[in-house]
């Protein structure tokens, strides 16, 4: 094992040299790059490494060769570190919500947190009521609608207040009402730094970098209203 | 039959988990072990009318949870009387059927997180052989969660059938068993993801 890399600024992403090898496909493809803005975007067409690339960040992935340090731990040797400082929102919901009702699933987020009973119950009613779901506590979690269990996931991770969240296509299940209302969220709300995967090309652009993916290489990085368009042209 | 919890200010509702758990343990036994009579089965029944209505429950809720356990009476009937006599078969399908009714009572008056955390109290002492208590509650936990989940593929796949006019019969469990199993890889990450081990 070599010299262990410097250890990156809090809120950095440094990728070096990184593939993925997955069944004997190369997913992702010498990947190198350093982000430290507040909301990256990932755009791609489908089977493009994107989401791939989302995982390797909270460590779901590991890499095949090359590295990762995400605000300062490494995704293989830091994972459990890296877990209690990232949050990852799935495209289904349905696969997140691990509790039988609604209230259940975000006290889940808060086990082993160290907190009072009182104050995860308080953070648990905010969180909910952030989310217009106050009034479904204790609802079954299969029985919410599509938005609304999208909702959920994210009021799962969020309880938590991770530094870094990933979300891998929170909008896509949800009516335009709620994409817009998650997208505001995630966009102008959040504290904790982003990183979307999203075929919302608007959402994307108002992200502060964009990155963009192609048959496992990172093709573009740049300013996203610029990277968009171009993505837009070559589809048209 | 999961029967999930449904909000209420009873004393069913405010009595401790663990206490509700402990004496649905020495119901079960008392109602297992019993040498049953005639009378004896109606005061089982009584007993368990009797909780519903101290838990403030409309009796359309039981008699759902009756509707839910169906099958398990034709299912037991119908095995018991090929070996036993119709009394027997008759005693013992009370049995079961009241103990599934006050197990289902106890999670409708209970939340599931109040009667894991029980169950996780239960289990702490059993540490010392090696039973991790939080790992046990949140494989139950996982295991009520996921059962709709699998109702719910089962019901696409049953959908997708329809939609395309086939019918496979039996051969539908294999894209159900491909679903839940992709399901439980997701699911596996998502564990990950909220930092179980």
């Amino acid at each position: 094992m070599g010299e262990p890399a410097p250890a990156a600024a809090r809120t950095e992403i440094i990728l070096e040299n990184l593939s993925v090898e997955l069944d004997g496909r190369r997913i992702l493809d010498d990947v190198t790059v350093r982000l430290d803005q507040h909301r990256i975007a990932v755009i791609g067409a489908n089977g493009s490494g994107k989401s791939t690339f989302a995982r390797v960040l909270d460590g779901l992935i590991a890499p095949t060769s090359g590295t990762a340090r995400v605000h300062g731990h490494d995704v293989v040797r830091g994972l459990r570190e890296l877990r209690r400082e990232v949050g990852f929102v799935f495209t289904n919901p349905d696969a997140q919500i691990l509790m039988p009702t609604v209230a259940e699933d975000v006290r889940l987020s808060l086990r082993g947190s160290g907190l009072t009973r009182a104050e995860i119950d308080a953070r648990v009613a905010a969180v909910l009521d952030a989310y217009g779901l106050a009034e479904h506590a204790d609802a079954p979690a299969y029985s919410l609608s599509g938005g609304q269990k999208q909702l959920l996931a994210l009021a799962s991770v969020l309880v938590r207040e991770p530094h870094l969240v990933i979300a891998d296509e929170p909008t896509t299940l949800l009516d335009l009402g709620n994409a817009r209302r998650i997208a505001r969220h995630l966009l102008e709300e959040l504290p904790a730094q982003l990183v979307v995967v999203t075929h919302d090309l608007e959402f994307a652009a108002r992200c502060d970098v964009a990155l963009r993916f192609d048959a496992g290489r990172l093709s573009e990085v740049g300013e996203p209203a610029r990277v968009v368009e171009r993505y837009r042209r070559d589809f048209a | 039959m999961i029967a999930l919890y449904r909000h209420g200010t009873s004393a069913l509702h405010r009595t401790p988990a663990a206490v509700k758990l402990l004496a649905l343990i020495a119901l079960a036994l008392l109602i297992s072990l019993w040498p049953h009579t005639g009378p004896s089965l109606a005061i089982t029944g009584g007993v368990v009318i009797a909780l519903y209505a101290l838990a403030l429950f409309p009796p359309t809720v039981l008699l759902r949870q009756l509707w839910l356990a169906r099958w398990i009476v034709v299912l037991m009937v119908a095995t018991q009387l090929i070996f036993l006599t119709p009394w027997d078969a008759l005693a013992n399908t009370v049995r079961v059927v009241a103990i599934v009714l006050l197990a289902g009572l106890l999670t409708l008056t209970t939340r599931s997180e109040d009667l894991l955390a029980a169950l996780e109290a239960g289990l702490v002492p059993f540490a010392r052989f090696g039973v991790d208590a939080r790992r046990v509650g949140l494989t139950l936990s996982l295991a009520i969660s996921m059962l709709p989940v699998v109702a719910g593929i089962a019901a696409r796949v049953r959908d997708a059938q329809r939609a395309r006019g086939v019918r496979l019969g039996p051969r539908a469990v294999v894209p159900v068993l491909v679903l839940a199993l992709r399901h439980a890889d997701d699911v596996a990450d998502a564990l990950s993801a909220r930092g179980a081990d």
